[in-house]
């Protein structure tokens, strides 16, 4: 009797354990079996290609992503606030300004759609996902507009690639710069969010909102914030992206979005309260970003790649949130 | 003694100015709703007088025809909304109706074009639709997955599936079942036309004339309540998502008669159908999902693009007017709601 209790018990706390862990030991299986299928994966060369190329801009979008959610929200416009950024940056560089005017002027442009955003919140009592919705559409149409219908626009040599490539092609301390800029984010997101007042309103705000007014946190006030921070740190990620590609391609930011919630929530399943994390983003953005450079090495193509990251994805989070649920 | 005093006058100031809120609130709340009528009535009003032939029964009826596709996915998304809740991350939403509209197509016209008649290669398509479906109701009611998580894992998989099926290329089809939805007409209303009015108002009997459709309400409304009435809340919230995929299968027959070929690029479709969904809330009186406000809402996107092109107006402002008016409608619900729908 006591001995078939005490392995029940076993038997729950091993279903916890491997709930809590399943995305760790998923990304530890797929980094062998890739390492074991592809003889180029597990080089130094290849992995820095996959951070500088797959991750950097999309975990910059999902430290933001990161912040809303726990906040108990969410942001469709990221995608918008990318473009914006990367617009109004390389518009200004085509104009002929300087990469310091083009930088602060797509930042501008982001903390503009992350106002906009904040007002609709926390003045209007738009719900998150509506509101940033419609922001996504009217982004949608003003990029159409500015751009006659979704034009690019190539600044591949001259002044302004030079200040693109000030931007993306140089390093700091033996890193490039892109990098550098994803570490330091990341840093202080994870501060901010997990070591400070704020991070500490931003979470009671999304455990428990009613609670959160009650105790006195000025919730409009921390909201618009956390909303205007998204929107900066997608605005980040659309000036990088041009610098990289030295273009501005209308409406190209909404692939981040999928990506960067779903990266966002497969962190989550880190912790029991299935609350967001910087280090669960990260590794959410991590596992996503190695199994479609993976899944290229060993010659699946681009069509098939998206099926096998559905697959994995629908997998790891039926392994977390089934055995978790088995687990109670 | 004098701070007591002081106390008990600031209350009596706390519930006069509480009072004072909630009448100006609900004096706003009048304005602002009556405001988005006339502002609704007056975009009506301008097409008519100013759009040339926007009220010609050719017309009315064309756009009748260019709705029955987002109208077809928006009953779906509406009916996964009406039995998930419509909480913004935990409430029941399927983002995968697109893709899977996309990849019911390319089944579709593939079959067809290898030769297969139309019934098998409806059938099949049907059948892909309801199992994607299906798999999103295993992730949600089976595992527990979230559903904007389960549903946008589905998406992927489909998207890409429909991407290996047709190599990201044009798959043309014709059949006489697409002869018929192209060219044939009843009464004067085409086939198209027609495919939309009999799919809403079977789903208008459903949910809101039966009691199924009540149950269902029930499930999404508050699901321990629905539990202790005995209601199989998974058997329901199953439903919805199996329904959801059907109606993006019927959706690509229709795209797919439309276009005569499975066509890369539906996906996009995905934000227009939330947005139809979400702003038919506003047509119902509680300000919850209904089939009606959902049929209004696609109505009124497809006048205005309509309106739009008669008016020689570039498309581009056709997205953002929509967004514009998303964010009007759900301030107005959320004012005419009080502070307690405000999250």
């Amino acid at each position: 009797m006591s001995v078939s209790t005490n392995d029940t018990t076993a038997k729950v706390s091993l279903r916890g354990f491997l709930a809590k862990y399943s995305v760790l030991i998923a990304f530890a299986a797929i980094v062998i079996f890739f390492s074991v299928a592809s003889p180029t994966f597990l080089t130094p060369a290849n992995l820095f290609n996959v951070l500088v190329n797959n991750v950097v801009m999309l975990a910059i979008v999902a430290l933001g992503l990161t912040i809303v959610i726990s906040s108990g929200g969410i942001d469709l416009s990221v995608g918008v606030s990318v473009d914006m950024a990367s617009m109004i940056f390389v518009m200004l560089l085509a104009a002929g300004y300087s990469g310091v005017v083009g930088v602060a002027g797509g930042l501008g442009a982001a903390l503009i759609v992350g106002v906009l955003n904040a007002i609709l919140i926390t003045r209007l009592n738009i719900s998150p996902f509506l509101a940033t919705l419609g922001v996504l559409f009217i982004g949608q149409s003003t990029q159409q507009l500015a751009t006659s219908g979704g034009q690019p626009i190539y600044l591949t040599s001259g002044y302004a690639a030079d200040q693109f490539n000030a931007i993306a092609r140089t390093a700091l301390f033996g890193m490039p710069t892109p990098v550098i800029v994803l570490i330091v984010l990341v840093v202080a997101v994870h501060v901010l969010l997990h070591r400070s007042v704020f991070g500490r309103y931003v979470q009671a705000m999304g455990a428990q909102p009613g609670v959160a007014w009650y105790s006195g946190i000025r919730v409009p006030r921390e909201l618009s914030m956390v909303h205007v921070l998204c929107a900066l740190l997608a605005g980040v990620t659309g000036i990088l992206l041009s610098a990289t590609v030295k273009s501005y391609v209308p409406l190209s930011g909404n692939a981040f979005l999928l990506d960067a919630i779903g990266a966002t929530f497969i962190g989550t399943t880190l912790s029991r309260e299935r609350k967001p994390s910087v280090i669960g983003t990260l590794l959410g953005v991590l596992l996503l970003a190695i199994v479609k450079n993976g899944l290229l090495l060993v010659g699946w193509n681009f069509y098939w790649q998206q099926v096998g990251i559905g697959v994995l994805v629908f997998l790891v989070l039926a392994a977390s949130f089934g055995l978790r649920r088995a687990a109670h | 003694m004098s701070a007591t005093v002081l106390h008990t006058d600031v209350g009596v100031s706390d519930e006069k100015q509480a009072a004072a809120k909630s009448a100006g609130r609900r004096f706003g709340a009048l304005v602002v709703r009556l405001g988005a009528i006339a502002a609704f009535a007056a975009i009506m009003a301008y097409f008519v007088v100013f759009a040339p032939g926007f009220t010609s029964t050719f017309n009315l009826i064309n756009v009748v025809e260019q709705s029955a596709i987002l109208g077809v996915l928006a009953y779906g998304m509406t009916s996964v909304i009406i039995g998930g809740g419509s909480d913004v991350t935990e409430g029941g939403i399927d983002l995968s109706i697109a893709a899977n509209m996309g990849l019911c197509a390319a089944v579709y016209a593939t079959l067809l074009s290898m030769g297969y008649g139309d019934f098998l290669s409806v059938l099949a398509a049907i059948a892909v639709g309801m199992a994607v479906g299906a798999l999103n109701a295993l992730a949600v009611v089976g595992l527990g997955i979230l559903p904007l998580l389960a549903t946008l894992a589905v998406l992927n998989v489909a998207a890409g599936m429909e991407l290996t099926l047709t190599q990201n290329t044009v798959v043309g089809a014709s059949s006489p079942l697409l002869g018929v939805l192209v060219s044939g007409s009843f009464l004067g209303i085409s086939a198209l036309a027609w495919a939309l009015i009999v799919f809403s108002a079977i789903m208008i009997v459903v949910v809101h004339g039966t009691s199924f459709g009540l149950r269902l309400y029930a499930v999404g409304g508050h699901p321990e309540a629905a539990r202790a009435a005995g209601i199989s809340v998974p058997f329901y919230v199953s439903f919805t998502y199996v329904l959801s995929g059907f109606c993006a299968a019927v959706a690509s027959i229709l795209t797919v008669s439309r276009l005569s070929a499975s066509t890369p690029g539906s996906g996009e479709l995905l934000l227009s159908v939330l947005a139809a969904a979400l702003l038919g809330t506003v047509f119902s009186r509680r300000f919850v999902p209904t089939m009606g406000g959902t049929l209004l809402s696609v109505l009124f996107i497809g006048l205005l693009a309509n309106g739009f092109q008669l008016l020689n107006v570039s498309s581009y402002w056709v997205n953002g007017v929509q967004g514009a008016l998303i964010l009007l409608v759900v301030a107005i619900t959320s004012f005419a709601r009080g502070s307690e729908g405000s999250r």
